[in-house]
């Protein structure tokens, strides 16, 4: 039951993960386009250097949860690296529960009524010509935070499970 | 009160040798401590309220949108085997007729591929696979052959377009609007991305012919000529030499070009890198569908964890600020002797020493944002701060035991060269580095000629 949660987890994140990292391709194609236009045509859209900023956000903000599993953000491993397997976990359990929990819940509630508000305006761009969607971008903030947090319980999940299957052994 | 932002800046570093992730254990604690804060007093809530629109501020960042941009750049070079060729034709084209060819080659290579890629990890890993066992084959000793590729893998830091400049270039543009603005000058000046670009070419060539220098040299003295084996023998052929040689030079001439001559901004030069990158990959047609998908995924990946280390340190930075922590530093370097130049001492020796445990990112968000605007008030140069931060902090990753660069080539390294030869082969190589902070420290003309020259 417990490990349905965690797989669960794991394929929304990896999905929604491979999904923004399209957003790279479209942002390479964009700025090259903008440069075309700007230095080929000498015209620009607002709109469209807005639009590579949009992307890069969705790229990070949305990837960072799946990058967590994948193990990829940065550690200081000079004593990591050298602890039992038990010992990981035990690091992974206390640092999710003590750091990236609390990490996240602080994200999502100090930004809820910040992203409420851009949403109740429906904001949009403050440049003439910008994109309307910036209850959208905001909007990345707290979704980041929910992420991030599920996968951080994806994780105590399957550490939990790791143990108590090696004091079994 | 102050003393607390110590205590934190102590017990930061002290959570982070227990190896979770960097960017949630800088967030996680500053945190707590300003939770405790707000419990017992001390801490004024109202600091942390400002968190939402830094982070939207991070998000409407347009400088760093080059990061992602140079880093598929980077990828996509190495998964599609170009940086490969290119090596493999350099050293086909030098060695056995310029002295120590191979070494030389190795060089130039690891020269362009910081030019394209500007990521330590791949440039390490990509020259240890392929030329640790062709070096050792033409006779280098260990020592040599691990030193050079550690030393020319870092070049990445510093070699324009690298990403370690872009991320140092927003941070001081930052701390330099902000000295400037506590100085009371409210018009003031600024500097960019791109002008840490252009004042690194200078130091960065320095150093490559530093490297060039010493391994021609210490063949010469050794009386070392490389071992000729059959293959180099065979005449060369000129149609795919030119195939592996010219179109990532083009590129890379290409993506500096716009820089220096001051008409692309950093980010439309990444743009135009990753699409010739990506045009380069499908002529090539090495990169199957889903290689492509990977190098997607691998790029994500890296800019999340880039990205998020920004957002951690941004919750450290704001806490560490709420207990004071800016007042601190600022009048612990008031009572240094010697002024600029004594407290610029005391930062670049912190720099080295953080840099053991730390990446170049950390200590660019974290400890730069803190100690660059103090210094700056003092007078200093950003342009020639910010190349001497970049030499620093390359320095650091080849330096033991903790040298990132090391743990690279350790990694892919056959077991027959032992770690402490590694150890030993760096030496001369952080050697050099020094000479070089040495030098710039003497002459800063040499960082801040060209962007005054360009800009």
């Amino acid at each position: 039951m417990s490990a349905n949660i965690s797989d669960a987890i794991d394929t929304l994140n990896s999905t929604i993960a491979k999904v923004a990292s399209f957003g790279l391709l479209l942002m390479t194609l964009i700025t090259f386009a903008i440069v075309v236009f700007r230095y080929g045509f000498d015209t620009g859209w607002i709109a469209l250097q807005e639009s590579v900023m949009y992307l890069h956000g969705f790229v990070f903000m949305l990837g960072a949860a799946y990058t967590l599993r994948e193990d990829g953000h940065v550690r200081v491993d000079i004593f990591y690296r050298k602890f039992s397997d038990r010992s990981k976990a035990l690091v992974n359990i206390l640092g999710t529960l003590l750091l990236l929990m609390p990490v996240c819940v602080f994200v999502f509630t100090v930004s809820w009524g910040y992203v409420s508000n851009s949403w109740q305006l429906l904001e949009a761009s403050k440049e003439a010509g910008g994109l309307p969607l910036v209850f959208l971008l905001k909007s990345l903030i707290p979704a980041f935070s929910l992420l991030l947090f599920l996968q951080g319980l994806a994780d105590v999940i399957r550490n939990i499970v790791f143990i108590q299957e090696e004091a079994l052994e | 009160m102050e003393y607390i932002a110590l205590v934190l800046f102590v017990c930061v570093c002290g959570v982070l040798l227990l190896g979770y992730p960097v960017a949630l254990s800088l967030a996680g604690t500053s945190l707590l401590f300003a939770g405790v804060g707000i419990l017992f007093g001390g801490f004024d809530a109202s600091y942390l309220s400002a968190m939402p629109s830094r982070l939207y501020g991070i998000l409407t960042n347009t400088t760093l949108i080059a990061v992602p941009l140079f880093v598929f750049m980077g990828v996509l070079l190495e998964k599609s085997k170009i940086a490969e060729q290119l090596l493999l034709s350099m050293a086909q084209l030098l060695s056995g007729r310029v002295p120590a060819g191979m070494a030389v080659s190795v060089i130039l290579v690891g020269m362009l591929l910081a030019a394209s890629t500007g990521i330590v990890g791949a440039t390490v890993v990509t020259m240890g696979l392929l030329s640790l066992p062709s070096l050792m084959k033409k006779g280098y000793s260990p020592e040599l052959s691990s030193g050079l590729i550690c030393a020319t893998g870092t070049l990445g830091q510093i070699i324009p377009p690298s990403i370690a400049l872009v991320l140092l270039g927003d941070v001081l543009s930052n701390a330099y609007q902000q000295a400037q603005l506590n100085m009371g000058i409210f018009s003031p000046e600024s500097v960019s991305v791109g002008d840490l670009f252009v004042g690194a070419l200078i130091p960065g060539l320095l150093l490559v012919a530093m490297y060039l220098i010493y391994v021609v040299a210490s063949a010469w003295l050794n009386k070392q000529s490389e071992q000729s084996d059959s293959e180099q023998k065979q005449p060369i052929a000129l149609g795919s030499l030119l195939s592996a040689l010219v179109p990532p030079l083009l590129l890379i001439i290409i993506v500096l070009g716009a820089i220096i001559s001051g008409s692309a901004t950093p980010t439309e030069a990444s743009g135009v890198g990753a699409f010739g990158a990506l045009v380069l990959a499908i002529l090539k047609r090495t990169l199957s569908w889903q290689q492509f998908q990977q190098v997607l995924i691998e790029t994500t990946k890296i800019t999340s964890m880039v990205f998020l280390i920004l957002i951690g340190a941004s919750i450290f930075s704001l806490v560490f600020r709420g207990f004071g922590g800016e007042e601190l530093i600022q009048s612990f370097f008031a009572t240094l002797p010697g002024g600029a130049i004594g407290a610029m001492l005391v930062v670049m020796l912190v720099v080295f020493l953080l840099g053991f445990i730390l990446d170049f990112i950390e200590i660019t968000f974290v400890v730069v944002p803190i100690v660059a605007p103090v210094l700056l008030m003092m007078g200093l140069d950003p342009v020639w701060l910010g190349i001497m931060l970049a030499v620093n902090l390359q320095t650091s990753f080849l330096t033991p035991p903790f040298g990132f660069a090391l743990f690279y080539l350790r990694g892919v390294a056959p077991n027959v060269i032992h770690t402490a030869q590694i150890y030993r082969g760096v030496v001369p190589f952080i050697i050099i580095q020094l000479i070089l902070l040495v030098i710039l420290f003497v002459w800063p003309e040499l960082a801040t000629f060209l962007p005054d020259k360009i800009y």
